[in-house]
């Protein structure tokens, strides 16, 4: 669905990415990891149309969309949950939410709202509250939330799972994988919670300094043990492995 | 009325109108648009034409000097702003863009004031729109019509704002321009939008203010500064402070005139400009983000507080 | 965006064509003034271009070289302008014997004063040029205590907030010249004693050589002085404030040092025009003429770059007598329904500052890229730093 070939890109007259080639299959759950700066929500942005491509192409159901306007690839169902400043705080949830529908139909996305208001009963709760005033996890949910209501064919995640108490962020992994089964949308996720994210996703990219250090199938890259320990801070093996370890050891790596 | 009053709300809507339209467009565009000055002027020259030609009041006039005034706000972003915004140009650069079609404005005016001089025979370099008003209550109707055109605009923007969609996805592109462009919003429209009711805004403001002082091909050059004035007492972030601070600032000017006057001597007439300035100056000391930095909920914390205890 | 790349990688070899080329168009065009039997006019276009090159190169200190919005030009050279109206006539005044109290500034008194310092003036060569020197003098400490006290706000407001005051003041300050009386003569224009009487009958000529040569003068100051370490640390600060600051530099004290020189310049700019004129009238100062002309002025020749705002300001004072010289010949269907061809000055004017924003952002002669700091500097100073680090625990 979504094809990336040789791409260049950055912000003004800096250069962040760097020879990327980067495929996203149709339903597919395609996971992109890496350190802290290595260009994970740059290439989000250049693939929206926000940094500037200098060269290489984006193909989007075999189109170039390179340099596109951002609301254009709105229109043609691409939705993207931004890391930070994914909610508008001056306004309600409930207009939040009426503006992620912005392109559907009033009744549908009041219909939207409404189940978005069942999967997240915290929204519910706040509808008429400025979205500014919600806590960082609750307007996490929100961002989601306003992804979903797109009704999108592929979805931008950025770093979903930051900010989330360890049991919402396992729900909200769990969801993401539901929306790749059930609904089949096509998923390109950045995700710090590296372990969790390469254990659900299909294919991974490993993201350093603006380049590609791996690619392969998702599970593999958790097989890499120097990689992992290296960029992601997963050690491999840890004994005292539990489901309470595994997002502690990912918290971890929110640092490293 | 204080007899200061009258003149003093007549011009001090045409400032609130004229500031808030500057504040909406800095808002959305990042555009601190000059040609507010020759708009306003355009406003004041189509209504004092349209009152010598065909008669009437000059409130008849408003609607059409609204259009022409969006008119102009629509070439201006068509030809300007637009190209300018997604150059992601500096804000200077889009003040100083603004500078120069407002001097084309001004031209043309001056050229229009000659024209209607020789083929009409009109003199519209010192022109009193005021002596096309009627009396209302024992004063000039101006002095309410113009404060409640200046309010019911403001209403009607709020209501536009935050009741209708597109007026959300205004705020929400103010907000988050990128956010907004990722949920489908087209950023292009918002701006279009905003132009066009501050360039009409400001017409309108222009025409209003000409009912308070002499209308002139360069009034609103020579009232420019008062309206960014207004604007930045308003603290440049909220439409509603805008307006505020341009009514602030008018009729401090007007009061203060008259009081000073009284007490220390007519001189002062000559440097009624310092009025609003000094007034400016000492808001911005004191609270550098204007009217809209001020911890209004910690004033009238205490008062709302009480009531909601009492519940 | 690989032309973009391109043109950066031209634009070195071809400025030097660039100049040429444009001074090649201003000769052309000067001819073209004295093939149509108009010689007198070019004494006009030099004064101008004097006076405005002047105030605009200080515009340009302040504006292209310290990243100042300063839209309030006219206020230093309306301070300029009132000080030379209005002191050094007194001075004279008060030596021999004239009245050089609030009378001096009545039109009555100064209509007769004035003759008889000219008079006096053009007895000898000495006093002529040391009243010249007085006045550029007195323009400049006035233009720099105004220069200071804008830089005060200039330190805390934020570029447009700046700009708009700046904005403000300058229209204030010609209303207190406008109506204080006893300064200037208020809303009535009074005489300034003129030091050129001694040339007699070549006196317009005389001093627009003298203008052109101070203007020259200080064009060689500074680009002299924004080559200097000065120079350099004001581009550091225009370009990034932060970094600036943390690399040591009082931002503050650049800042002011640049309002003070910037507003001193420019006053004497206003200083000068009063002087060559040989009157003063306040409501003569508008920001039309003294801010929005020099802003066009160098945003057409290229901000930030000396060069280009001599050739800014010399092309479209060129294009603005041409209107002014050729409105009933070339815009006869204007006049024909009563419009006045003079207005085309506003409309050249924007249209200049909107086609260069849209078309040349950098201007004719755009400002040249140089490193901040010669890569030899760089190494010294950092050897100079490590030094200081070792020496440091010894002490
Ligand atoms: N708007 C911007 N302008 C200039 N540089 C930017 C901008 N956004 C990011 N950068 C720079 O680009 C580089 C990559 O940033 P990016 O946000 O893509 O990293 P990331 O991989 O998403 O990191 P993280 O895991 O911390 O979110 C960083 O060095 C950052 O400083
Ligand atoms: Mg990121």
């Amino acid at each position: 669905m979504l094809r990336i070939r040789n791409l260049n890109s950055g912000y003004g007259k800096l250069q962040v990415l760097y020879n990327l080639d980067i495929d996203v299959p149709t339903k597919g759950l395609t996971v992109v990891v890496g350190p802290n700066g290595a260009g994970k929500t740059t290439l989000l942005c250049s693939i929206m149309g926000i940094a500037r491509v200098f060269s290489g192409d984006i193909l989007y159901e075999d189109k170039s969309i390179a340099g596109k306007l951002t609301h254009t690839l709105a229109q043609k169902g691409i939705s993207y949950v931004p890391q930070m400043g994914n909610v508008f705080a001056e306004l309600s949830v409930l207009d939040n939410l009426q503006m992620a529908g912005y392109l559907s139909k009033k009744e549908d996305a009041k219909a939207k709202a409404e189940q978005m208001t069942e999967i997240f009963p915290v929204l519910k709760k706040f509808i008429h509250r400025k979205a500014g005033t919600l806590s960082g996890g609750e307007r996490r949910m929100l961002a989601i939330a306003m992804g979903l209501m797109k009704d999108p064919k592929l979805m931008l995640l950025d770093e979903l799972s930051t900010d989330l108490a360890p049991i919402i962020a396992e729900k909200v992994m769990m969801e993401v994988s539901r929306l790749r089964d059930e609904l089949g949308i096509t998923i390109l996720m950045v995700e710090q919670m590296a372990k969790r994210a390469l254990e659900i996703g299909d294919t991974a990219y490993l993201l350093v300094s603006g380049e590609v250090r791996y690619t392969g199938k998702a599970d593999e890259l958790l097989n890499e043990p120097e990689l992992c320990s290296m960029y992601l801070g997963i050690k491999q093996a840890d004994d005292k492995g539990s489901s309470f370890t595994l997002s502690a050891t990912d918290e971890g790596s929110d640092q490293g | 009325m204080a007899p200061w009053m009258a003149s003093g709300l007549i011009y001090a809507s045409g400032l609130a109108l004229t500031a808030g339209s500057i504040t909406l467009l800095y808002i959305t565009t990042r555009t601190f648009n000059f040609a507010v000055a020759s708009m306003a002027t355009w406003g004041f020259m189509l209504a004092y034409t349209g009152v010598s030609l065909y008669g009437g009041t000059p409130y008849v006039y408003l609607p059409l000097v609204f259009i022409a005034g969006s008119l102009l706000g629509l070439i201006a972003y068509y030809g300007l702003n637009r190209h300018l915004l997604r150059r992601n140009a500096a804000e200077i650069t889009l003040m100083m863009s603004t500078l120069g079609y407002d001097l084309i404005l001004l031209s043309i005016v001056q050229m229009f004031a000659d024209y209607l001089t020789l083929t009409y025979k009109l003199y519209p370099r010192r022109v009193m729109l005021s002596a096309h008003d009627f009396q209302l209550f024992g004063e000039r109707a101006a002095a309410f019509i113009l404060p409640v055109i200046a309010i019911g605009l403001l209403v009607a923007l709020h209501i536009f704002l935050t009741k209708t969609k597109f007026g959300i996805a205004m705020r929400a592109t103010i907000e988050n321009p990128v956010l907004a462009g990722a949920s489908g919003i087209n950023p292009d429209r918002v701006y279009m939008i905003s132009w066009v009711i501050s360039g009409g805004m400001s017409a309108i403001g222009g025409a209003a203010m000409a009912m308070a002082i002499t209308g002139t091909p360069v009034m609103g050059m020579n009232t420019i500064p008062l309206m960014f004035a207004g604007a930045i007492l308003g603290g440049l972030h909220s439409l509603y402070g805008g307006i505020l601070g341009g009514f602030m600032i008018g009729l401090t000017e007007y009061a203060g005139v008259f009081y000073l006057s009284r007490e220390i001597g007519p001189w002062i007439q000559g440097y009624r400009m310092g009025i609003p300035l000094i007034l400016m100056a000492a808001t911005l000391l004191l609270f550098p983000r204007g009217l809209a930095g001020i911890p209004w909920a910690k004033l009238f914390g205490n008062l709302f507080s009480r009531k909601r205890g009492d519940n | 965006m690989s032309a973009v790349a391109k043109t950066e990688r031209k634009a070195p070899r071809l400025i030097g064509i660039r100049e040429l080329v444009l001074l090649a168009i201003i000769i052309a065009l000067l001819s073209f003034f004295i093939f149509s039997g108009r010689e007198k006019t070019i004494w006009a276009i030099v004064f101008e271009f004097s006076i405005f090159a002047i105030i605009t190169l200080s515009l340009n200190l302040e504006t292209g070289f310290t990243g100042i919005p300063q839209f309030g030009r006219v206020a230093a050279v309306i301070t300029g302008a009132f000080a030379v109206g209005a002191l050094p006539g007194r001075l004279m005044a008060y030596i021999i014997g004239e009245p050089w109290g609030a009378e001096y500034a009545n039109a009555v008194f100064n209509y007769r004063i004035v003759p008889v310092i000219n008079e006096l003036l053009a007895s000898n060569i000495f006093y002529s040029i040391g009243f010249l020197l007085l006045c550029l003098f007195t323009a400049a400490v006035f233009g720099a205590a105004i220069g200071w006290l804008i830089s005060r706000p200039a330190i805390r407001l934020k570029e447009a907030y700046l700009g708009i005051s700046l904005l403000a003041f300058g229209d204030f300050f010609m209303w207190v010249g406008h109506n204080w009386n006893i300064m200037v003569g208020g809303s009535t224009p009074i005489n300034v004693p003129d030091p050129f009487r001694i040339f007699g009958g070549d006196r317009f000529m005389a001093a627009v050589l003298v203008l052109f040569f101070i203007a020259i003068v200080i064009y060689i100051y500074l680009e002299r002085l924004t080559k200097s370490p000065f120079g350099r640390n004001l581009k550091m600060i225009r370009d990034n404030e932060v970094s600036a600051s943390a690399a040591g530099l009082d931002v503050v004290k650049v800042r002011t040092r640049s309002l003070v020189i910037g507003s001193a310049i420019a006053a004497m700019g206003g200083g000068l025009y009063v002087i060559y004129t040989g009157s003063i009238g306040a409501i003569g100062f508008q920001k039309l003429t003294f801010t929005f002309w020099p802003w066009a002025y160098m945003m057409l020749g290229g901000i930030g770059s000396n060069f280009g705002v001599l050739m800014g300001v010399m092309l479209l004072v060129i294009l603005k007598t041409m209107i002014i010289v050729f409105r009933y010949d070339w815009f006869a269907f204007m006049v024909n329904v009563g419009i006045d061809p003079m207005w085309l000055e506003f409309t050249l004017m924007g249209a200049v500052i909107v086609l260069v924003i849209l078309f040349v952002p950098h201007g004719l002669v755009p400002e040249k890229v140089e490193p901040v700091l010669p890569e030899e500097r760089v190494k010294r100073v950092l050897a100079k730093r490590q030094l200081e680090k070792t020496s440091e625990p010894v002490s």
